[in-house]
């Protein structure tokens, strides 16, 4: 069964068509052609699918694309200012954070979140916001760099 | 090597390819989409092992939407492997594993695709399955592969099964020596299965063009792996397949197509655009790929070493018997990896170790992150360890009153022309505290090192055009997947034609214009296409130079290369642009080509001749053990190692650190688990339990002076080497923790709780 | 695939009885997606969240009053849970990621039924309650009784979740949730241990203990007889340790890929014992003797 869904994207009005069982994931990539927003493993269980949902971060792909009809959604693709990097985004740059790059957007996303609420975050707090996010590549440590410069440079400590 | 006389070599600039990673640019295999595209899928085997007696595909075929539908006999009677050649790309007669490729399906949406998949009729005659290794070698059991031969060199009177390669090691007489020895260690090891879970499931697309030629898009390490298996399996010429590679979200050796006879999706997906006349992608599901792809092979090592009371080594026997899975694959060379690493990298003058791979119904072995290293420093490092404490001796002093000298040769290596082995011991032992920290009831300290074979390997070759504006492209035959081609490589050409780091462009693998390369495996891509990317800028570089003589009414030799600007060396006002010689190249010889290779033959030979300079590591660690519930927890990691010049610094951190979580998750949490058919019980996330960022300690790394390397400005390779230690270290400081050895991998709380209750501790 | 999103409880409730089995009502969607994309796309999917009503968390006298749809991080950052129902608010703290947590519904993972789910075993020892609409009307069912089976309850297929009420624990109460993972929260629980203590006025023994056990039944289950045995003695460290085998006793876990039978019984040992240490340690500011 196909249905029209309305939502908001990254501030923009966007309208496609989805059957009842497309994932929010998949209405993405594949109807609109977001494709930042990365496919890993398809159960909720790696993170790579993370988007802002209504301010908050979940995991698309276990998310119903019907589930967008109305909400403000933020991918990848709305986080840098216009042509200028978020400070998230420089500092997995700048620190060594970002090898094959297939978990930074659902990094980048789950971050923002944090430190969009959070000036000064624990240790607990960054566990409790990215535990969800697998990382294969870095073995977490510039992880942890990338998130602590990007809390400095926001907060103007550096 | 001081930092000192060069320009940009061994700075960590930002890596280049990482503002696309950033912002999401759909960059990777899986963001492809091919215009006109159907989408395929493959039916695999719900067996183990069985015999295909009828594949019927008619049904299939009747469903709407389909374009094709492809079994075995679509295809050319081809096979291919990399030591036997052992395997369809579509199972013919028999299959082997329950991920075995029987059929493949192209059509208009992956709903018709999971539709027909269903509608193919396959029977099978099940045959007898066989999981385990050594039960696969003995005498009455199942045989996968009735055409393969046993291996020429087995010795004489071995009555085996099932075995596709044995790799002796003898040296001295062992017999002998453990005889005399005053103290004898014998124990055994186990690893089990690990996939590789690179987080970007592999995809290939294909697509015939006008001409006939077929494209193929693969996300895959070695692209020319990949066209090599496409044009062998559809019989077709090699001039005929183009593979164009797309950039890769990890790797780790289970993307190695063609290396490996892995998991062959590429000519899959070929043969299915061949027959649909349509352009086809398969994108394979993360559950899919843990029971189908390559994988790190779990292996079973006898070690015994014998020892004097004064802790010097003087004889070790052992086996190792490796699981290579359904099919070859990279089995043969992992195994003999294995095999030799169990001879340890401590002086060892005798010593004799059997190495069997062995076929079972399971996934197929890859040359998966340090191929057979890891397996074995797990036994070797901690049976090290358990000599020590035999002797009541010190674990770091043991191994550095075995530690080998400059000249000395240790099992797999003739002649070692410096040794850092004993400096890493030290360094990490001062990191991690040792014989100094407090512990607290139930935590232990334990160090474990490694060593790693780089310079054997295929050569390789590069390309570095300096365009007209001066800026500059350079063609390799490796893939970046947060590996040397982007962080290393443009340094070094930089650094060799005086041009910013950003005025360098590392294209990516297009088998019709790169040079042929085995891929980025191995810990190569700094040593093959860094040495290659160095003699070709300094090619293009002399060809600069003979064209600005004239102009600068100076001889070649006196010139230079700094910022743009060619100018005779002390001469600065003497001088003319890069752009200028560059542009006006057009008219002499059409452009600047520099060429350049890395000849591995001749590589080899010095190494032979002046010796090898191994990259050596040591890891140490500090764990809690939880005796309730076996859950033990990491609290400091520090890792040690010799990487010889770190041309990018943050870049050769970053491997450690990556490879050294790999193997942390191997101890603590990664296997594949089988019931009695062979069927994988944990084949998604939710299972296959990789290690997430709350259970990670900070890693520490330490990059040692060291020695200089095979690899360009004494580099060597920084990919795998952190893979060989951990798995010992955590195991050691378990042991130091709770007195109790744990032999088996994975050290996870089930498996740590029952050895600790069995040993009386909890 | 049909699919509707009914406006009201009862508009779900014809269409449950109307397509029966073949109906799977959707909330977060975080189990109900991999089932649709791995497993069998349901006939009908009905989609819940439109429905009002069913999201507020509000004090009702000496209980809390829980909608169905309320989503797990909502009961995590609410400070009245955290305060007066720790032992609930530990297992939706401990519940799978953050991501997870932000969709998910207590609902959703109430009526999945899953033998290992997170927040089953605390709400057995908090002896809550679920309000259960049917066509015919509705009735209150502890779920004490609620969990029949592996994804079986008593709603059957035509029943639809409402409300969860959770009487707050008599003052002087303490208790824990221990979850037993390997790697920590994002996993499913090898094993889940659920204590509620009340110590008796002499602070001696204990008026009441609930013990609740996750992943080691085909339901989540109350160790009643251990209960039973533990009430009114003197507390004392052979005594917990008696408890504790004897949980392990009451349990019935399977092997599967996640851990054997043999260690979960351990691991339900471990835990009852130490999950009785740190509730009794809270309630008195002593050590079990």
């Amino acid at each position: 069964m196909s249905l029209t869904i309305n939502t908001t994207i990254n501030g923009k009005s966007v309208s496609g068509s989805a059957e009842t069982s497309t994932s929010l994931l998949d209405f993405l990539r594949d109807t609109l052609n977001y494709k930042g927003t990365k496919l890993c493993c398809n159960t909720g269980e790696c993170g790579a699918c993370t988007i802002i949902y209504n301010g908050k971060p979940i995991n698309s792909c276990v998310t119903m694309a019907a589930d967008a009809n109305g909400a403000q959604i933020t991918t990848i693709e709305g986080v840098a200012e216009g042509d200028k990097l978020h400070p998230v985004q420089q500092a997995f740059i700048d620190t060594g954070a970002v090898q094959c790059g297939y978990c930074t957007p659902g990094y980048i996303i789950s971050v923002k979140v944090l430190l969009d609420r959070t000036k000064k975050p624990t240790a607990e707090d960054i566990e409790e916001a990215v535990s969800g996010n697998i990382c294969r590549c870095t073995g977490y440590t510039k992880i942890v760099d990338a998130i602590q410069l990007a809390a400095d440079r926001m907060a103007g400590r550096s | 090597m001081a930092k000192a006389e060069y320009t940009v070599l061994g700075t960590s600039i930002p890596r280049q390819g990482g503002v696309e990673r950033v912002i999401g640019a759909g960059i990777y295999g899986i963001d492809l989409a091919l215009k006109d595209e159907l989408h395929g899928g493959i039916l695999r085997s719900q067996y183990a092992h069985a015999k295909i007696v009828s594949i019927d595909t008619s049904e299939a075929k009747k469903v709407p939407g389909v374009h094709a539908v492809v079994t075995a006999a679509d295809a050319p009677d081809v096979r291919y492997g990399r030591t036997y050649i052992d395997r369809y790309m579509l199972a013919k007669n028999k299959v082997r594993y329950m991920g075995d490729p029987v059929a493949a399906v192209a059509a208009d949406s992956p709903a018709i695709v999971k539709q027909a998949l269903k509608k193919i009729k396959v029977a099978y005659e099940p045959l007898p399955v066989v999981l385990d290794q050594e039960e696969a070698m003995k005498p009455d059991a199942p045989t996968l592969h009735d055409d393969m031969p046993l291996p020429k060199n087995l010795p004489e009177g071995v009555k085996v099964k099932n075995v596709c390669s044995y790799t002796p090691v003898h040296v001295g007489d062992p017999d002998k020596a453990m005889a005399e020895a005053d103290v004898v260690v014998d124990e055994v090891y186990e690893t089990k299965m690990i996939h590789p879970q690179y987080l970007e499931p592999r995809i290939a697309a294909a697509q015939v063009e006008p001409d006939g030629r077929i494209t193929v898009w693969a996300n895959a390490q070695a692209p020319f792996g990949v066209r090599t298996d496409v044009a062998r399996l559809l019989g077709i010429p090699l001039n005929k397949v183009r593979v164009l590679s797309t950039e890769l979200g990890g790797g780790f050796g289970g993307k190695a197509s063609g290396i490996t006879s892995g998991a062959a999706i590429e000519p899959i997906c070929a043969l299915l655009a061949v027959k649909a006349k349509r352009p086809v992608m398969i994108v394979l599901d993360k559950a899919e790929e843990t029971i189908s792809t390559t994988i790190r092979s779990g292996a079973k090592m006898y070690i015994k070493t014998g020892v004097k009371k004064d802790g010097t080594i003087v004889a070790r026997t052992g086996k190792v018997v490796y699981d290579a899975g359904a099919y070859s694959g990279f089995g043969a060379m992992a195994g003999a990896r294995c095999t030799n690493m169990l001879g340890g990298w401590y002086l060892m003058p005798n010593c004799h170790i059997d190495g069997y791979v062995v076929y079972t119904n399971k996934q197929v072995c890859g040359p998966v992150r340090g191929p057979g290293g890891p397996q074995a420093a797990f036994a070797v490092e901690s049976h090290m360890d358990s000599i020590a404490a035999k002797l009541g001796m010190d674990p770091t002093e043991f191994r550095l009153k075995n530690t080998p000298k400059a000249g000395d040769k240790i099992i797999g290596v003739p002649k070692l022309r410096d040794v850092s082995l004993g400096e890493t011991i030290k360094t990490a032992a001062e990191k991690i505290g040792w014989g100094k920290v407090k512990l607290e009831k139930n935590q232990g300290i334990g160090i474990a090192t490694g060593s790693w074979i780089e310079s054997a390997g295929p050569g390789g070759g590069a390309v570095v055009k300096v365009n007209e504006d001066g800026s500059v492209t350079v063609h390799i035959g490796k893939i970046d997947m947060g590996t040397a081609p982007r962080f290393g490589i443009p340094l070094i050409a930089a650094e060799e034609l005086g041009v910013p780091v950003n005025d360098v462009t590392v294209v990516n693998v297009d088998t019709d214009a790169s040079p042929w390369d085995a891929g980025t495996v191995g810990s190569r891509a700094i040593i093959v296409s860094g040495t290659a990317t160095k003699l070709a800028a300094i090619d293009a570089r002399n060809q600069i130079f003979k064209m600005a003589a004239s102009q600068l009414e100076a001889s070649p030799d006196d010139l230079e290369i700094k910022d743009k600007q060619i100018r005779v060396k002390g001469t600065p006002s003497k001088s003319v642009p890069l752009a200028t010689i560059a542009t006006n190249a057009h008219n002499i010889i059409g452009e600047v080509i520099g060429r350049g290779y890395c000849d591995n033959v001749a590589m080899m030979a010095e190494e032979k001749a002046r010796g090898s300079s191994q990259p050596f590591t040591a890891h140490a660690c500090i764990v809690e053990v939880d005796t309730n519930t076996g859950n033990v927890k990491i609290l400091k990691y520090v890792a040690v190692h010799d990487i010889g010049f770190p041309i990018h610094p943050v870049a050769v951190e970053g491997q450690i650190e990556g490879a050294t979580a790999m193997s942390i998750g191997q101890a603590l949490c990664e296997q594949v688990v089988f019931d009695n058919n062979g069927r994988t019980m944990n084949p998604s996330f939710v299972d296959y339990l990789m290690p997430t960022i709350n259970m990670m300690p900070r890693i520490e790394t330490t990059l040692v002076h060291g020695y200089p390397g095979a690899g360009p400005y004494g580099a060597k390779g920084a990919g795998e080497i952190a893979c060989v230690p951990p798995m010992a270290a955590i195991a050691n400081a378990i042991y130091n923790a709770t007195g109790v050895r744990i032999r088996k991998l994975p050290l996870s709380p089930e498996n740590v709780l029952r050895t600790l209750k069995e040993a009386g501790k909890a | 695939m049909d699919y509707f999103e009914p406006k009201t409880v009862s508009e779900a409730l014809s269409l449950l009885a109307k397509y029966g089995e073949q109906a799977k009502v959707i909330a977060g969607g975080t189990d109900v997606m991999v089932d649709i994309k791995y497993k069998e796309e349901p006939g009908c999917l009905v989609n819940i969240k439109k429905i009002p009503g069913l999201g507020a968390i509000q004090e009702n006298g000496g209980s809390l009053r829980v909608g169905s749809l309320v989503t797990i991080r909502e009961i995590e950052t609410n400070s009245i849970v955290r305060e007066r129902l720790p032992v609930f608010w530990e297992a939706c703290h401990q519940f799978a990621s953050l991501q997870i947590r932000n969709t998910a519904t207590v609902g959703g993972n109430i009526c999945r039924a899953s033998p290992s789910g997170e927040t089953l075993a605390p709400l057995l020892v908090l002896e809550a309650k679920g309000k259960l609409a049917f066509a015919d009307g509705e009735k209150s069912e502890a779920f004490n009784s609620f969990f029949q089976g592996p994804g079986k309850t008593t709603l059957g297929y035509k029943g639809l979740l409402t409300e969860i009420e959770i009487p707050y624990p008599q003052n002087g109460s303490r208790g824990v949730y221990l979850k037993h993972a390997v790697r920590g929260a994002m996993d499913i629980a090898m094993v889940g241990v659920a204590v509620l203590i009340t110590p008796d006025a002499a602070k001696n023994g204990l008026q009441d203990v609930r013990i609740g056990l996750g992943a080691v039944a085909p339901t989540p289950i109350r160790a009643t007889k251990t209960e039973a045995m533990l009430r009114g003695k003197p507390l004392n460290a052979a005594l917990v340790k008696e408890a504790a085998a004897m949980a392990a006793s009451e349990s019935s876990p399977i092997s599967d890929q996640r851990s054997s039978a043999e260690n979960r019984r351990w691991i339900v040992e471990a835990l009852t014992r130490r999950g009785l240490q740190q509730s009794w340690q809270a309630a008195t500011g002593k050590e079990v003797a």
